[in-house]
């Protein structure tokens, strides 16, 4: 959080500060202006007003509040297997998150991690089944999918970002209508070319074969996947915070034309960023294909995206606390199946807990300054 | 303090007699563990691990009350309840993602021995759940175990849509006066075509002119393109409505605002739309669950018939599918030709009795030729009658 | 009838169904103020126009409750927004979420419940005239509303001191607040009257369309109503092109398969979203000099 701290202070707001969107800088000014103790409050606080929420709303549909919110907790810390499947969940969203995070730098709104991670299943899953095939050592089988899922996911993002940066068409709605297509796009090669043979025909690829699926690690649940998403999280913070790209991308984001003004490529850096984004939920979709579905199914990354975006705000857009909310959001998402086993609830009660959980600190960061 | 408290109990236990009374009891208590384990050991080799089981747990991808699908395995799933008195562990919602393992493990932590997986897309997590668990015996509604050895803990199981389906096709042919029916579908899959070609060759059997057009949703619950779908054919002319979706209401009520009729698929649905309803493939699950479950209680599971990849057919008797009553808008000169060929089919007869022709003219079932079960779960043409570019 | 007549018929009805929710997101956006959750608010529309409907037994009474549903969503982000200065879009999108979560668990019991759609009217006279009174003129009432509602709007934008006062807070509004009036008051009525048309857009979808409810059933349909708002610059009568070019890009994928027209089925799928996109990046370049300053600094970061 610290270098947020050290970023340039946006510049005086013209005399028409609307509700406009705030940069990392102002509202860590604004929270920083605060006493820590009245900013603890307020979290803690908010917080509580979400918990109660919760409860009101499980309450009316008849189950104990006090119980499902142990539930919660139980099925994320203490139950068996949790933490391997919490691990294995995370990984997609850890990577979709940082997708939203790295265009958020310039200023970007990347909704479309749902369908970078769609993409980059897709092209891993042609590389595996149909450019490396069974003999291939996974040595060079793994890393030329995941070049493969990386590209494609980067490419995807680029049209959102070229659309974005040339016709001034808002990334945040082309990214959302890219990820309707995409899931098209995965629909047709499931139904027509790539359709197993033989079996029902119901939607899946050939299973990969065991070279191009990731190696499990300590013990037959999590595999190397867990490992590349926690590095990534760790080199998309080094990029961002001890590169020049990475500085350049804060000061896009800070103030656009002063930025240009400067002599920063703009044009360029925006696009980068959101290839780079793009890039990192292809290589989440091919982590999820080759270590978890192990082979190519429709809706297997359901809502996965959206799970991400919202993991991205409530990190701040920071990789360390974006992964750290990734990893809650997918605790929590775990125990839908424990609540409606154990309550009768619907199993989307949880989304209504994440929801809340981001909704939080959104409804607190509020500038001291009045608007008008 | 808690060192005070133990040693205010030790002097009890270290009186001699009491010593002696305890070694007494580990020793009884050691050699009756050692009885039980012999028993156990003598009986392991034949007793399975669900057998006995009280618990069973069902997991459904939709809504436990959509007119549909996932509604027919809840009902069974109360009826279950009642007749064999276990206590049945329900999920519904559930997606085809690796969510349905978590809730497997749920309900195993909860005790169940035996669980129903009722959706096709939980088909790879059902059977490396099996693997991994041997003890607990996970039964895949809609899928094909393919693997070269089946697991003793698995089993599959389905029933054949196409011959009810055929059924309603004979009743959609006896009521249209357009002589043009629709058939709303979401992906061209071989268990599709079967229920499209099956419907058409039914309505030819009553009506040799009927022709069925056909609209994919590419969706398998999106009413918005479910009415849009309806809309479409009902403004071909069609008169007579049906689907292959996962939930059916938006059909029925589109039939119903164009005052068309309707054969319904999942479920019984004629308290929607009265007038419309001829009738329909229902699931009826709870015969077969209880049939398992009764098989696994009784420790014989394994090799036996479930133990496989099971369809229920008319001619076996045992289809979980069976053709709903009719509604009051079939005509009563047609009712008993329609009853006539569901005994016909349960004597072994299937719809698929050549000559049958693809629409596309080539040749899909020979003359005198009868398809079989596994040529009819690959059929991807749609027969000559219907309206449609698929295969 | 033929497939032409028949798109244009259904494009009609699917077209009134964003139609409502983009005249909201434009009044909003002409304040400065985008509302991704528009989404959010036409699916609360639908669920509670389709449950108050399965309730009291009148459609109307549905339409009512989706009103308020969708309002009711909407303040929230209004306030979040407005007084809370919270980033739009996040707000916007959190709020969806939250409510895909409430209707699930609410709504899970009115999935089987029966109601009575809301009844179609043929307009005497328009609609005896040939083709156009099958398109326009044979559908229910809240299609015909939708009508009168963009010309409403248009009057309501340009003719009158309201509309002035509400382009300017989007636009200016240190000006508006010079002039005597509270600039973030006139937002969060502007961004909450949206909602409230997108929760009639959502009862139309649940009560006057489909007459059913399932899970999440406007499927991304808002988030389309936001994208043609941005691709019609901010005109109401281009708003109602956009709608109705969407829905009539829905229905030809339907029409086109029901007359038998080989092509292929995932690509008429994906047609109403391509050509969405086609038309944003058609249209968006031409809007960049007519977006709502507010809304520049919302969406572009510029200042």
């Amino acid at each position: 959080m610290s270098e947020a701290l050290s970023l340039p202070t946006a510049p005086v707001d013209p005399p028409t500060p609307t509700p406009a969107r705030r940069s990392l800088a102002t509202i860590a000014s604004g929270l920083a202006n605060a006493s820590v103790w009245t900013r603890l409050g307020l979290a803690l606080g908010a917080y509580a007003v979400c918990l109660g929420l919760f409860s009101l709303v499980v309450w009316s549909q008849g189950a104990n509040p006090t119980g499902v919110i142990t539930t919660i907790f139980n099925s994320a810390l203490v139950d068996n297997g949790s933490i391997d499947q919490i691990l294995l969940r995370a990984v997609p969203i850890v990577l979709a998150a940082l997708a939203v995070s790295v265009p958020a730098r310039a200023g970007l709104v990347n909704v479309g991690g749902e369908g970078g991670l769609i993409i980059g299943a897709i092209a891993a899953t042609g590389t595996a089944l149909y450019i490396v095939g069974p003999g291939v050592s996974s040595v060079v089988a793994l890393p030329l999918m995941a070049l493969a899922g990386i590209a494609a996911g980067a490419l995807w993002s680029a049209i959102a970002a070229v659309l974005r940066v040339f016709v001034n068409a808002n990334e945040a709605v082309t990214t959302l209508l890219l990820n309707f297509i995409a899931n098209d796009i995965l629909l047709y090669l499931l139904y027509q070319p790539w359709k197993a043979p033989g079996g029902t025909g119901q939607p899946q690829s050939k299973p990969l074969s065991a070279n191009t699926t990731l190696p499990h690690i300590f013990g037959n649940t999590l595999n190397l996947g867990v490992i590349i998403a926690l590095v990534a999280a760790l080199g998309v913070y080094l990029l961002l915070t001890r590169t020049s790209w990475g500085f350049a991308l804060r000061v896009v984001g800070g103030n656009q034309r002063a930025a240009s003004r400067a002599g920063l490529p703009v044009k360029r850096l925006m696009i980068s960023s959101m290839a780079v984004g793009g890039g990192l939920a292809g290589l989440g979709g091919m982590l999820y294909l080759a270590g978890t579905q192990l082979q190519l199914l429709p809706g297997g990354t359901a809502t996965f995206g959206y799970i991400a975006f919202l993991a991205a705000f409530l990190g701040r857009h920071n990789p360390l606390g974006v992964t750290l909310a990734a990893l809650l959001f997918s605790a929590i998402a775990i125990s839908a199946p424990g609540l409606q086993l154990n309550y009768g609830l619907d199993g989307n009660v949880v989304d209504i807990l994440l929801a809340l959980a981001v909704a939080a600190p959104l409804a607190i960061s509020a500038s001291r300054k009045k608007a008008f | 303090m808690h060192q005070q408290t133990a040693a205010r109990r030790l002097p009890e236990l270290t009186s001699p007699a009491r010593r002696a009374l305890i070694a007494l009891l580990a020793a009884l208590g050691v050699i009756a563990i050692m009885v039980a384990g012999a028993a156990n050991s003598t009986a392991a080799s034949k007793k399975e691990p669900w057998a006995g089981a009280t618990t069973v747990g069902f997991i459904m991808v939709g809504a436990e009350n959509d007119e549909g699908y996932n509604q027919a395995v809840y009902s069974a799933s109360l009826q279950v309840k009642q007749a064999l008195g276990v206590k049945t562990l329900l999920a519904a919602n559930v997606p085809e993602t690796q969510q349905v393992t978590a809730v497997m493990q749920q309900m195993v932590d909860q005790g169940a021995k035996i669980i129903f997986a009722t959706s096709f897309g939980y088909q790879d997590y059902a059977y490396a759940f099996a693997k991994s668990h041997p003890s607990v015996l996970v039964l895949h509604q809609g899928g094909t175990y393919t693997g070269k050895t089946f697991p003793a803990n698995l089993g599959t199981y389905f029933g054949e849509a196409y011959d009810p389906v055929s059924l309603g096709g004979m009743a959609a042919g006896a009521v249209t006066k357009s002589n043009k029916l629709g058939f709303v579908y979401a992906f061209p899959i071989p268990q599709t075509v079967d229920n499209v070609d099956a419907f058409e060759l039914g309505a030819q059997k009553i009506d040799p002119k009927a022709v069925t057009y056909t609209d994919a949703t590419s969706e398998w619950c999106d009413p918005l393109k479910q009415k849009a779908a309806a809309s479409a054919l009902l403004s071909t002319g069609v008169d007579v409505l049906t689907q292959h979706q996962d939930c059916q209401s938006t059909v029925v009520e589109a039939a119903k605002a164009a005052n068309a009729y309707v054969v319904g698929y999942h479920y019984d649905a004629e308290a929607l739309d009265p007038k419309g309803w001829l009738t329909g493939s229902v699931w009826n699950w709870a015969p077969l669950y209880e049939s398992i479950i009764k098989t696994a209680q009784s420790g014989k599971f394994t090799s036996s018939k479930y133990n496989a990849n099971f369809i229920g057919t008319f001619a076996s008797g045992d289809n979980p599918l069976e053709l709903a009553p009719f509604g009051a808008s079939v005509p009563s000169s047609v009712r008993p030709k329609i009853i006539a060929y569901e005994n016909q089919l349960k004597k072994g007869a299937t719809i698929f009795t050549g000559p049958i022709y693809c629409n596309n003219g080539k040749l899909l079932v020979p003359k005198g030729k009868t398809a079989t079960p596994a040529q009819i779960n690959q059929f991807t043409c749609f027969v000559k009658g219907v309206v449609a570019s698929g295969g | 009838m033929n497939g032409i007549e028949q798109t244009l018929i259904s494009g009609v009805e699917g077209g009134t169904i964003i139609l409502y929710p983009a005249l909201g997101e434009l009044i909003g956006e002409r304040a400065g103020i985008v509302n991704l959750g528009t989404e959010g608010c036409m699916l609360a529309g639908a669920l509670a126009a389709y449950a108050a409907a399965a309730t009291t037994g009148s459609a109307w009474v549905g339409v009512l409750a989706g009103m308020a549903a969708g309002g009711l969503v909407s303040l929230v982000h209004a306030w979040m927004v407005v007084k809370r200065k919270a980033d739009q879009l996040a707000s916007g999108l959190v709020l969806w979420f939250l409510v895909i979560g409430l209707t699930s668990v609410l709504g899970a019991s009115f999935v089987s419940s029966i109601v009575t759609p809301l009844p179609i009217v043929r307009v005497p006279l328009l609609g005896s005239i040939p083709w156009l009174g099958d398109i326009l003129f044979d559908h229910d009432p809240l299609v015909y509303a939708s009508y009168v509602l963009v010309g409403a709007v248009w009057w309501m934008l340009y003719r009158t001191r309201a509309g002035l006062v509400l382009r300017a807070s989007g636009e200016r509004p240190e000006v508006v607040a010079v002039a005597g009036r509270r600039p973030d008051r006139v937002q969060i009525a502007a961004v909450t009257i949206g909602g409230t048309l997108a929760g009639i857009g959502g009862a139309q979808l649940s009560v006057g369309y489909v007459d059913s409810w399932f899970d999440n059933m406007t499927n991304g349909y808002g988030f389309i109503a936001v994208a043609v708002v941005l691709f019609a610059v901010w005109r109401p009568l281009l708003v109602l092109a956009g709608s109705y070019l969407f829905g009539i890009a829905l229905a030809a994928a339907s029409v086109l398969q029901a007359h038998n027209v080989a092509i292929n089925q995932y690509l008429l799928d994906a047609l109403p979203y391509l050509v969405t996109l086609v038309a944003l990046v058609a249209f968006a370049r031409r809007g960049g000099a007519r977006t709502p300053e507010g809304l520049a600094r919302a969406l572009n970061n510029t200042s």
